[in-house]
């Protein structure tokens, strides 16, 4: 572990360095931009936008919900921990990190499972097309977040601090992407 | 474990509980829409600015993400 002091307030150096930051402001405004899309093109068929959204299930959405934010907050721990020099506690809480990501995935597949067995797929409508577009690519960085923090679990003696920060970014992406994610698709339309 | 995350994860649970709640029984309300998006605004400041420790950060990060925020929370509900 190398334990040199990184100045966070220099511009380069955000925590995690800056280019996960890029790479987080970009994610942003793609899946941003795609949501804002879903609102606009709600206003040409309120009715039928609105009835969809209905055909989701909140209660799954709002516990998805948790499940990243309780992840997030055992991924900041790790973090903590790591800075310590405590590796066994750091290395315990990952795994409750990862525990809560593949909570997550396993609640979403069940979404999906009665999505499927319903028949509202991909083409049903076009707020189906965004309801899967938007949630799978989310779920695709869920599972890029679990093999990156997979890797750091099994190297994490040796990982730097910045390294570590910048998967923590990455995972905590996933929760930012998810705020945006579960109001628009679930709550307000 | 850091007292700030601790507090921070019980207001995040709290505000998702309340917008699903919102969201639920208030939902045809005219302001229910807007409401919804700050309390998730709130939710995304805090997670960015505490367990990513933005806080630390240089200005220009901090204001980046609350630029976005802002004018996706505004270009939203303007179009609702």
């Amino acid at each position: 572990m190398k334990t040199e002091q990184i100045d966070y307030k220099n511009f380069y150096y955000p925590p995690g360095g800056i280019l996960i930051w890029i790479l987080i402001s970009l994610e942003l405004l793609t899946f941003g931009m795609a949501l804002i899309a879903l609102v606009f093109m709600s206003k040409e068929d309120p009715e039928l936008f609105h009835k969809s959204r209905l055909m989701l299930n909140t209660t799954f959405g709002a516990t998805n919900t948790v499940f990243l934010l309780v992840s997030g907050f055992f991924m900041a721990t790790t973090v903590h921990l790591f800075k310590k020099g405590n590796f066994d506690k750091a290395s315990f809480y990952l795994n409750l990190t990862m525990a809560g990501g593949v909570l997550f995935l396993i609640l979403k597949s069940v979404e999906y499972y009665h999505k499927v067995e319903t028949g509202l797929l991909i083409d049903h409508n076009t707020f189906f097309t965004f309801y899967w577009l938007l949630t799978g690519f989310h779920v695709i960085h869920v599972l890029v977040g679990l093999v990156i923090l997979t890797y750091f679990k099994f190297t994490l003696k040796k990982l730097e601090t910045e390294d570590l920060e910048a998967g923590a970014a990455f995972w905590h992406m996933c929760d930012l992407i998810w705020l945006l994610l579960f109001p628009v698709i679930y709550l307000i339309l | 474990m850091q007292k700030k995350d601790i507090y921070t994860l019980a207001l995040l649970i709290a505000l998702t509980i309340t917008t699903a709640f919102f969201s639920n029984y208030y939902g045809d309300l005219k302001y229910v829409g807007l409401i919804i998006l700050i309390l998730s605004g709130i939710k995304f400041v805090s997670i960015a600015f505490q367990f990513m420790e933005l806080k630390k950060a240089n200005s220009f990060w901090k204001g980046l993400i609350i630029t976005f925020l802002t004018l996706f929370i505004s270009i939203i509900y303007a179009v609702l």
